[in-house]
């Protein structure tokens, strides 16, 4: 199974294949070393950050947007967003406050993105 | 007896009128104000979740001068009768309007005697002022209008035909007359005594006289009192609408000569007061009474005609396309070329008056009719003006087109009117709100647009309809409930986070 | 900052339409140029723009070396101008706007006028709609174009149907497909009228591809229906010429329709100041110091051209805001200084700045090219000359991403700007 994706790192943007090897990859088309890692870690184990908005206490029409601090292994976007849907953060919020601190045991925390006063 | 007894289960009795509409187009809501000057308990029955919903708010919105109707028909004389009353009325009523004049053009010497043909026509009717000129005079009148003759018609005008509708309602209203929303009449009980009992989802209610005026439904309605003669057929017209900077390119209608067949119009070019120029109708027979749909060979046909006419319309985007439906009396396959309009007190059914097959030029006839069933009315009973009649209304102030000083005061006087809802239209805060308390209780976002042209700008509601969201809140439509025009035309499902 | 303070006082030296990642900077790049009183008229309740219903990451990895939601772009920008001594004025819209830089103002607080030494034009851009495009079919409830439920979904916690299909894999409408995904709401497809995404590649993997989201390239929307409310649409294939090719249409049931189909610049007071547009950017013509036709009035980010990455909207904002500084200080390079005219040749849809003084050197050009292509040279050459003055060669190049190089030599006649293999 071949997957067919651009590398990001730099602005040459080498049209990457990758095709699974057993536990492993085969990259072709990189002009770099850095383009296999890349393909790697996206094929393989890929890592998302994720960002949604959740109401304040009290409201269903006021929200705070929030993200993860870092990006998380792709398969666990949903199970965090379950997380984050319960939250009803109260102002005052600043911007860079930690909601959930290391959500599910990825190491990301949840921050609010903006500040609410 | 079954009267009593649903009274009996429903713990009030029906309420009782003299007279009522059924059908808050633009000749209901004439007839309900016409009505209001005499001392008549007046009620208005309207299916929609607004007035003007049907053919009224479907259409080019031109006051017609009674050239293109034949002579001698109901058509005609209401046409021409609707021509002395409307602008007066619309005056009166501070409805925007303007009298344009119109312009029919022909290329060639086939369609000229067409326009001689239409001229003699109107000069029977009695249209005032009409001539024939020739390419130098329509240049010298719009110079971006095609042809090497014209008609021209001065006396033809454009108005809103919806914010007449409301206009009339309103002035109804505050003279005492009664309108009820969301009150599709569904039943009809003829009564002994000679009146009729009116079954809607919003209760009964009993009349002494009911005025059919439900348009393409009036056959429907007919039929819910016994009278089955009728059958009404429905005829799409669609239109695109030009963004306003095409206002610089037309002020005057212009036409083409119209078909052989009298059927319809042909394919109209027709500025509107803000500027929005609007080309259509077309016209087809489709078998659903409520398939407003444009589509895709009409749009291009509409395009390809009317650049024929004024091939500067060329230059400007086009941001809105509607279909209106024609209540016609023509069917697809037979029936009478062209049809007149029916205004009869039902010969079956004393004092149920059928207003039904009122196409073009039902927007001008509209006033006239209205007096034609006061007439009728007033033949077999006595009308007592009221001396408190006021026939006016003031004009609803729009914010974008007052002047500075005007905006000023408004602006320090109260924050609404310095938020911005619409960016397109430059709609205020204020006007959204005395929309929404409207004293009918429409709030659909049509009828917010209807009232006060939110989300008929270049962007299509993009803007607003963020905005719209939490001010429907304060008014008490929550976010679940917010229609585009009521029914099943929610926007919403509710919170994504309750 | 809060709407109800008073009117400032009536004459600034410069003042900023529209609060975004553009005027932010523009009015930051004003005070650092020397402008004593800089103004921002923003229409909305706080500043920010677009970026405060841009809730993901990717924003400020040039401009705060890092990256950031649109939000917090949007409050680092505001804080960063706040410092620097701007002026906000919100819920404030500028309804007019003329030549000599008066300015009508309708806000909370009053209806006035105000003076500008110097005019930037900062008001963003609005979305192309499903009537621009005359997609036929019923009008009912469910159609949406991608930025206004980004709005609805994002700032004001609304559920807008239960199944859609995008119309356009541009970025708003990949961004929205992941969203819609995240809420519960099934995205059937994108679909989108190019042979090629519109996109970032970045986005048509982490919005599309994660979900399983099917991206239908060279397919368009034909048809909506549904009476009250949208119940599915109907696409087709469509040919080189886009259109839409008989027998490949299918029906696509769904209760939302939203429109990814393009931004148009919001220019509509920039026309009631007589200022001349481009019809290839929908945006002002401008020069090398980003000042329109009408002295004294800059435009820069999405208002002149359609961007793709936030902080370049601000990098041109500073730079016009540096401009119009020193245009208000009477410092500005002569206005009656020649011009030399660039303009876009092979696969360059458009260049920016279309005018260039005679003799400048080291100006920033932007531009996009109309097809993607590999291994290209960009070539800014003499037209009566033939003379190539500048190249520079490009591994990679679509039009999704907009490319900005620095032209050295000095420009010396008009010049067409033209990408070859």
């Amino acid at each position: 199974m071949t997957d067919r994706l651009t590398c990001i790192l730099c602005p040459v943007g080498c049209e990457l294949e990758a095709e699974r090897t057993g536990d492993g990859l085969e990259v072709r088309g990189n002009q770099c070393e850095k383009g296999i890692g890349f393909a790697e870690e996206e094929i393989l184990h890929p890592m998302r950050n994720l960002a949604t908005s959740v109401p304040l206490r009290g409201t269903a029409s006021q929200m705070v947007s929030v993200r993860l601090s870092g990006p998380v292994p792709r398969d666990m976007i949903f199970p965090i967003l379950a997380e984050i849907a319960g939250l009803r953060p109260e102002p005052p919020i600043r911007r860079g406050r930690v909601l959930i601190p290391n959500v599910l045991g990825t190491g990301a925390d949840v921050i609010a993105t903006h500040t609410v006063i | 007896m079954d009267i009593d007894r649903k009274n009996a289960r429903s713990g009030r009795a029906d309420e009782l009128y003299d007279v009522a509409v059924i059908g808050g187009g633009v000749v209901g809501c004439a007839v309900l104000r016409e009505l209001s000057r005499y001392g008549l308990r007046l009620l208005l029955l309207e299916r929609e979740s607004d007035l003007a919903e049907g053919a009224t708010k479907g259409n080019s919105g031109v006051i017609h001068a009674g050239f293109n109707v034949p002579p001698g028909t109901l058509k005609a004389r209401a046409n021409i009768a609707g021509l002395d009353l409307v602008y007066p009325l619309a005056h009166d009523l501070g409805v925007p309007h303007r009298k344009t004049g119109k312009l029919v053009v022909a290329f060639d010497d086939g369609e000229r005697r067409r326009l001689e043909e239409l001229m003699a026509q109107g000069v029977r009717n009695g249209t005032p002022d009409l001539a024939i000129i020739d390419e130098a005079e329509i240049r010298r009148l719009e110079p971006e209008a095609r042809g090497r003759w014209a008609l021209y018609s001065p006396h033809s005008g454009i108005i809103s035909p919806y914010e007449l509708t409301i206009a009339l309602a309103e002035c109804a209203h505050q003279n005492g007359a009664r309108v009820v929303l969301e009150a599709g009449v569904t039943a009809v009980d003829v009564l002994p005594s000679g009146g009729f009992r009116l079954l809607t989802p919003r209760g009964a209610f009993l009349s002494r006289w009911v005025i059919n005026s439900a348009g393409l439904f009036s056959d429907e309605v007919a039929s819910l009192a016994g009278i089955d003669s009728y059958r009404v057929h429905p005829w799409r017209g669609e239109y695109l609408v030009t963004d306003k900077e095409a206002a610089s390119a037309l002020r005057t209608p212009v036409y083409p000569v119209p078909p052989r067949d009298d059927s319809f119009l042909g394919v109209h070019i027709t500025p509107t007061l803000e500027g929005n120029i609007l080309l259509g109708p077309s016209s087809e027979y489709v078998p659903d009474k409520r398939d407003a749909a444009s589509t895709r060979p009409v749009m291009d046909r509409l395009k390809t005609e009317a650049f024929g006419l004024v091939p500067a319309l060329r230059r400007f985007p086009f941001i809105h396309a509607y279909s209106g439906l024609r209540p016609k009396l023509t069917g697809p396959n037979g029936g009478p070329k062209l049809a007149d309009f029916v205004i009869e007190e039902s010969p079956l059914r004393p004092r149920w008056i059928s207003l039904l097959g009122i196409e073009s030029p039902g927007l001008t006839a509209a006033p006239a009719i209205a007096r034609m069933v006061a007439d009728m009315i007033g033949a077999k009973e006595d009308l007592i003006a009221r001396p408190d009649f006021n026939p006016e209304r003031p004009p609803v102030p729009h914010f974008a087109h007052l002047a500075d000083a005007e905006r000023a005061r408004l602006a320090a006087s109260d924050p609404h009117w310095g938020e911005m809802i619409c960016r397109c239209e430059h709609v205020t805060r204020a006007e959204v709100l005395a929309a929404l308390r409207n004293p009918f209780g429409a709030r659909s976002l049509d009828a917010i647009k209807r009232r006060t042209r939110c989300g008929m700008g270049r962007c299509q509601g993009g803007f607003c309809t963020p905005r719209l969201v939490d001010l429907l809140e304060d008014e008490g439509v929550p976010v679940d409930r917010i229609t585009k025009r009521g029914g099943a035309s929610v926007l919403f499902q509710g919170r994504i986070k309750p | 900052m809060s709407a109800r303070r008073p009117l400032p006082p009536e004459r600034h030296d410069v003042v900023v339409i529209g609060g975004g990642p553009a005027g932010l900077a523009a009015a930051i790049g004003a005070r650092r140029a020397g402008a004593s009183r800089v103004l921002v008229l923003e229409r909305d309740r706080r500043p920010g723009g677009i970026l405060n219903q841009c809730v993901h990451d990717g924003f400020g990895l040039f401009l705060y070396r890092e990256t950031i939601s649109g939000p917090e772009y949007a409050e680092r920008l505001t804080e960063d101008a706040d410092r620097a001594g701007v002026r906000f004025q919100t819920g404030a819209m500028v309804l007019d706007l003329a030549a000599d830089r008066t300015l009508c103002v309708n806000s909370r607080s009053g209806y006035s006028l105000l003076r500008a030494d110097a005019v930037i034009l900062a008001m963003g851009c609005r979305e192309r709609t499903r009537e621009m495009i005359g997609i036929p079919g019923t009008r009912p409830a469910g159609v949406f174009t991608a930025g206004s439920a980004q709005n609805l979904v994002n700032l004001q916690n609304i559920r807008i149907g239960a199944s859609a299909v995008i119309l356009g894999s541009g970025d708003i409408g990949l961004i929205m497909a992941r969203r819609l995904t995240f809420e519960g709401t099934r995205v059937r497809g994108v679909f989108e009228v190019l042979p090629w995404p519109s996109g970032l590649e970045r986005n048509v993997r982490q919005c599309l591809l994660d979900f399983g989201i099917p991206l239908e390239l060279s397919s368009t929307v034909i048809e909506v229906r549904g009476r009250d409310r949208v119940s599915s649409v109907v696409v087709a294939k469509v040919d080189a010429s886009l259109h839409p090719i008989p027998g490949t249409e299918h029906e696509v049931p769904c209760d939302a329709l939203l429109l990814s189909v393009g931004l148009i610049p919001e220019n509509e007071l920039s026309k009631r100041a007589g200022i001349e547009l481009s019809p290839l950017t929908g945006g002002a013509l401008v020069d090398e110091t980003l000042m329109t036709s009408v002295p004294g009035i800059f435009s820069c980010g999405n208002v002149l051209h359609i961007h793709d990455v936030a902080d370049w909207a601000s990098f041109e904002g500073l730079a016009a805001g540096k401009a119009a500084a020193e245009f208000a200080a009477g410092r500005a390079p002569s206005t009656s200084g020649e011009k030399v005219r660039l303009t876009p040749g092979s696969n360059v849809h458009y260049c920016l700045p279309q005018a260039v003084r005679l003799g400048t050197s080291g100006f920033e050009l932007s531009f996009r090219v109309t097809a993607p292509v590999r291994d290209a040279w960009v070539e800014v050459r003499g037209c009566a000359s033939g003379k190539p003055h500048f190249r520079k060669k490009f591994p990679r190049l679509v039009p999704s991403e907009l490319q900005k190089i620095t032209v050295d030599p000095p420009a010396a006649e008009d010049m067409e700007v033209s990408c070859h293999d």
